[in-house]
């Protein structure tokens, strides 16, 4: 029963959605703040690049050298959203640009493939990687096991960081705060809210989420270092985060939900039945777009539509 | 306490001195990291003027990377200016390139000039069409383009592979033994060949000239008529726009389309100047719709300037491949690229704000949206 | 655009500002004058030069050139090409820069190197796994399906459940004939193993080769081999347990345990005789397809799993191949349905297999891909 169809896409939807949610969170967390960072690809590039590198580098036990791997990781996307961060919100510049060149300045032919090469870090796979953490006779337990119990600690902390974002962002003040930058900001800074910091603090925030999911292709996916190997990862997640209407719960749903229409061309040459790849490959894209124009009603657009300050900068205007 | 405040008037000044600054200031952040990563920064600086513009044959090279770029950047010019967030030029650049090469595989044997003229027509309708969708559901359900464009790119992408890769289309090839070989394109007929002129050994695509022509239309365009009038109204505001009784829909589908076309021109100049047939993996590997987002920026929407920052950064594009190699990593041709990019952006501030240094608190008042442009 | 005008020159003056300062006294001729001595030579690469597979096994082969004729030769190389107009671009600079001898290692580029080689009668080009000849272009490539062959009889010496999963990239000639030698192989040593074959449509994809292998293991597969270009296949094996086939280079590192073997290329060798030839002058255009008996390619040395027994018939076939005296795709052939392909006393040539579009019997999969 667990080499079934359907639990075999839904349990592969998991781990290749899992790197997606994390850079989505990520990116929502900005856009939430009205900061719109197409830079994605690029900083999970260089999180992956990093993490790799450290988790060659660390001679500790397995899983301190995997927990230092993300904390590099994070930071390491981090380090590349402060470039877009002082470039948008202090140099005001038009942030559709400054995401695009930070892609070419640290993407596939950037600077993740120059740190890969001069750290040399293609020779050798992963010392240590992400595994499935529970015994194999949970894993083994028929429809949930794969799905629920055959995942690796990455994918069990993503569930963790999405229930802590929607707390945050719902139930806390400083949430309440980033969504009135991303709303109004200039009501929010009436209201005595820094905008500048609060958007700062999300952009590089939804760096370091994008390097933990860059990481996670480098660290349990494909536990090797390979220039590129991320594969347009952070364009389908900031695809994603517009699928999910800006929720991180949705966002979860819609990462899976991609994850595992990136595995379903694979799963069905099994069966002999091969409709084009292309087709089922196209899918997530065409139902982004569907389901952004199912919530372009006005009165949707009012309760899920992308915060009304995304992409533009604030300037605080003096008489 | 540092304060940024809008200039009311861009001083003639200014815009003389800070392009040239963030240039220098580029190679200097370049000249520190090429000295970091040990590798001599005059040498590298010289080959990379060398192969952009300078050596024999260069400047050729470059106008091939210049062209697609100056189509897809005053694809992102014109919709831009209208604060229309048109970021498929990528996929309407495909679009273009299929129904650019089906028009010149269907008219084979008719007079060449007729057979350019209406793979031009075709490439425009294709992108046009493409562009069509996200114009019609943003100017009818209020869907941002920004997003539907995105996605969009990507289906364009997955059905050039369809067509070529995964099908037998009247695009492909299904003759002969190259093609057993290896998929491809069929080749398109020689009076599908656009013509080039060659100047002082510099040879000069029709695609490029047409770039050029289009840059000089779509100025009048927006300087001269009534039409591109109510485009920048519009662009400022939807809303005055609207009491102004212009046709407001209208006008966004049509930009939209425009801005479609231009790019679907450009995928028809790839078949006809450079390819010769439809090529999925040259056209997905080379980014010339996003490359185009930033040309259109960097020229702040000036549709002269657009083909003149394409040729700039063709040359860099071109420069790229040289530089590259066992001694030079490709990483590091992607970062200087990328730091040339950010000092550019930045310097841009410098033009339109003001930065004031004092010491009173400020304090908050409204602000306004960025004005288009 | 009050202010436009200016703004657009400026930038392009600034530029050119730079680019004085940056050339200073000297111009674009003064360069190579330092070098002029050692003949220069370029490989132009699909992929990164480090990915464990195609592209580095020819990076291999351009360090054993240089090692072989240290400073007489200056050799260089450009990854990560994209193939289309960019090609002719990136082969324009490589001709500015002096290169007398051009290896192009993927087909996508052959288009850029027929026009090329037609503007630049003064260099040698060289275009592997391609079709086209001209004076100063040459062809070359390998019986790679002999050693993959051989490979395959590692896989099916492996095999408990008679089900070996194949990860495979384009449904084209070349990959279609690889895994007819390979599930023959197989056969050979398992009479009546299953050979499955899952698609990937990249050369190169670390996620799509992982998802191949995954799909290829739930359907059954106790033992992997691939086509593709990565070790994707193979660290997945090794987190199974399961028995790995690589392809193109020695990636044992990436699966320690459960690494068989490989069939690689040597193109150090050819890339040797081609250089000194052209170096000589006596480079003359061709077509070489490379064997087992020039040691063009051969097998990977094995892994631990791999029994005596298994390398005796392996080194006893290889010996028959080196001999001539058997030759995998010599019939009687029957394909997937079980029709007779190739008649009894039939050997495929080299232009049959350059178009062969049908796999043999035992293979489960389209041959479309």
């Amino acid at each position: 029963m667990n080499n079934s169809l359907l639990v075999v896409v839904l349990a592969q939807g998991v781990v290749y959605g899992t790197p997606l949610l994390y850079a989505a969170l990520g990116e929502l967390l900005a856009e939430r703040s009205g900061v719109l960072n197409l830079g994605v690809e690029g900083m999970m590039l260089v999180g992956a690049v990093m993490g790799f590198w450290a988790v060659q580098r660390f001679h500790v036990s397995s899983p301190l050298a995997l927990i230092g791997a993300l904390a590099v990781a994070a930071l390491a996307g981090a380090t590349m959203a402060a470039i877009h961060a002082f470039l948008v919100i202090t140099l005001r510049a038009n942030q559709i640009v400054s995401g695009l060149a930070l892609t070419i300045f640290a993407g596939v032919a950037g600077l993740s493939s120059y740190l890969g090469n001069d750290l040399n870090l293609a020779k050798s796979p992963a010392r240590h990687q992400f595994q499935a953490i529970f015994p194999k006779s949970l894993q083994d337990v028929g429809v949930v096991g794969p799905i629920l119990f055959g995942q690796s600690a990455l994918v069990y902390a993503s569930w963790a960081c999405v229930v802590l974002v929607a707390l945050y962002l719902t139930r806390t003040r400083a949430g309440l705060n980033v969504r009135a930058v991303g709303e109004s900001p200039a009501a929010a800074d009436a209201m005595g809210i820094n905008v500048a910091r609060y958007r700062y603090a999300h952009t590089l925030l939804g760096g370091a989420f994008a390097g933990i999911g860059g990481a996670t292709f480098s660290l349990s996916i494909t536990p090797q270092w390979l220039a590129g190997l991320t594969q347009g990862a952070g364009w389908i997640a900031i695809a994603l985060v517009i699928f999910a209407f800006w929720r991180p719960t949705l966002c979860l749903v819609g990462a899976y939900f991609f994850g595992a229409f990136t595995y379903l061309p694979f799963a069905l040459q099994k069966y002999h039945w091969a409709p084009p790849p292309e087709l089922s490959q196209s899918l997530p894209y065409v139902m982004t777009v569907v389901a952004l124009v199912l919530v372009s009603s006005r009165a949707a657009r009012l309760r899920f539509g992308a915060p009304a300050a995304l992409g533009l900068p604030y300037v605080r205007e003096e008489n | 306490m540092i304060r940024i405040e809008r200039r009311l008037e861009q001083p003639r000044r200014l815009v003389v001195v800070v392009p040239v600054v963030s240039i220098v200031v580029a190679f200097l952040i370049a000249t520190i990291v090429l000295l970091a990563t040990s590798h001599p920064p005059l040498h590298t600086f010289r080959r990379l003027f060398d192969a952009a513009f300078l050596a024999n044959g260069a400047l050729t090279e470059t106008v091939v990377s210049a062209t697609p770029l100056a189509f897809t950047g005053l694809a992102a010019a014109v919709a831009f200016r209208m604060n229309l967030f048109n970021i498929g030029g990528e996929g309407q650049l495909y679009a273009g390139a299929i129904t650019g090469a089906a028009m010149g595989l269907l008219l084979a044997g008719a007079p060449s000039p007729v057979v350019i003229g209406l793979m031009m027509v075709a490439g425009a309708a294709g992108g046009a069409l493409l562009a069509a969708i996200p114009g019609v559901l943003r100017a009818f359900f209020s869907t941002n383009e920004i997003i539907t464009s995105l996605m969009l790119n990507y289906v364009l992408a997955l059905v050039i592979d369809y067509l070529i890769f995964d099908s037998h289309s009247y695009l492909r090839e299904t003759k002969g033994f190259e093609a057993s070989v290896f998929p491809q394109g069929k080749k398109l007929p020689p009076e599908a060949t656009w013509s080039s002129w060659t100047i002082h050994g510099l040879a000069l695509p029709l695609g490029f000239l047409v770039a050029i022509g289009l840059a000089a239309a779509v100025w009048g365009l927006y300087a001269r008529t009534r039409f591109g009038f109510e485009v920048q109204v519009i662009g400022d505001s939807v809303r005055a726009g609207r009491y102004a009784g212009m046709r407001t829909r209208r006008k966004i589908l049509a930009v939209m389309c425009l801005s479609g076309a231009i790019a679907g021109l450009g995928g028809a100049s790839q078949d006809g100047d450079f390819r010769h047939q439809l090529d999925p993996r040259g056209l997905t590997q080379a980014n010339y719709g996003y490359t185009g987002i930033v040309v259109a920026a960097l020229a702040r929407y000036n549709p002269f300037a657009v083909v003149l920052v394409a040729f700039m950064l063709g040359g860099l594009q071109n420069a790229g491949y040289t530089l590259q190699g066992a001694d030079f990593p490709a990483g590091l041709v992607g970062v200087l690229q990328g730091l040339i990019l950010f000092s550019v952006l930045g310097g841009e501030l410098l033009i339109r704000y003001r930065i004031r240094f004092d010491r009173r608190p400020a304090k908050a008042e409204a602000a306004a949206p960025e004005p288009a442009s | 655009m009050k202010r436009g005008k200016l703004a657009l020159v400026l930038p392009l003056l600034a530029f050119a500002g730079v680019a004085v300062l940056a050339l200073g006294p000297a111009t674009g001729a003064a360069r190579s004058h330092k070098q002029a001595a050692a003949f220069k030579a370029a490989w132009i690469y699909v992929g990164p030069h480090n990915d464990h597979g195609w592209s580095q096994a020819h990076d291999q082969g351009r360090l054993y050139v240089q090692s072989a004729l240290g400073s007489k030769v200056e050799t260089t190389f450009k990854e990560n090409v994209p193939e289309g107009p960019q090609t002719c671009q990136v082969i324009e600079s490589l001709v500015r820069d002096g290169n007398k001898i051009i290896f192009s290692t993927s087909f996508g580029f052959q288009d850029c190197m027929v026009s090329e080689a037609k503007k630049h009668s003064d260099v040698f080009f060289e275009q592997a796994t391609g079709t086209a000849q001209s004076t100063n272009l040459a062809e070359y490539f390998g019986r790679a399906e002999d050693a993959i062959y051989l490979s395959g009889m590692a896989a099916g010496a492996a095999t408990k459940k008679g089900v070996i999963g194949y990860v495979v990239p384009f449904a084209i000639p070349e990959v279609i004939r690889h895994a007819n030698a390979f599930a023959l192989g197989a056969r050979a040593m398992h009479p009546g193993a299953k050979v499955r074959l899952i698609w990937t449509n990249s050369w190169l994809d670390l996620g799509k080769e992982k998802k191949a292998a995954q799909s290829l293991v739930s359907a059954g597969s106790d033992v992997l081999g691939q086509n593709v270009d990565s070790p994707a296949t193979g660290q997945y094996a090794e987190s199974k347990g399961i028995p790995w086939v690589g392809y193109d280079s020695d990636a044992h590192t990436f699966a320690p345990k459960q690494w068989l073997t490989a069939a690689v290329y040597h193109w150090g060798p050819y890339y040797l005789r081609r250089v000194k030839a052209a170096v000589s002058g006596t480079w003359k255009t061709g077509f070489y397809y490379g064997s087992l008996n020039d040691n063009f390619v051969g097998l990977a040395p094995y892994g631990p799993k791999v029994t005596a027994k298994t390398k005796k018939a392996i080194a006893a076939k290889k010996a028959a191949l080196l001999s001539h005296k058997f030759y995998e795709f010599a019939g009687p052939l029957y394909d997937q349905k079980g029709k007779l392909r190739v008649k009894k006393g039939q050997h495929l040539t080299v232009t049959q297999l350059y178009t062969m579009d049908w796999l043999v019997r035992g293979v489960i999969g389209s041959a479309k891909g």
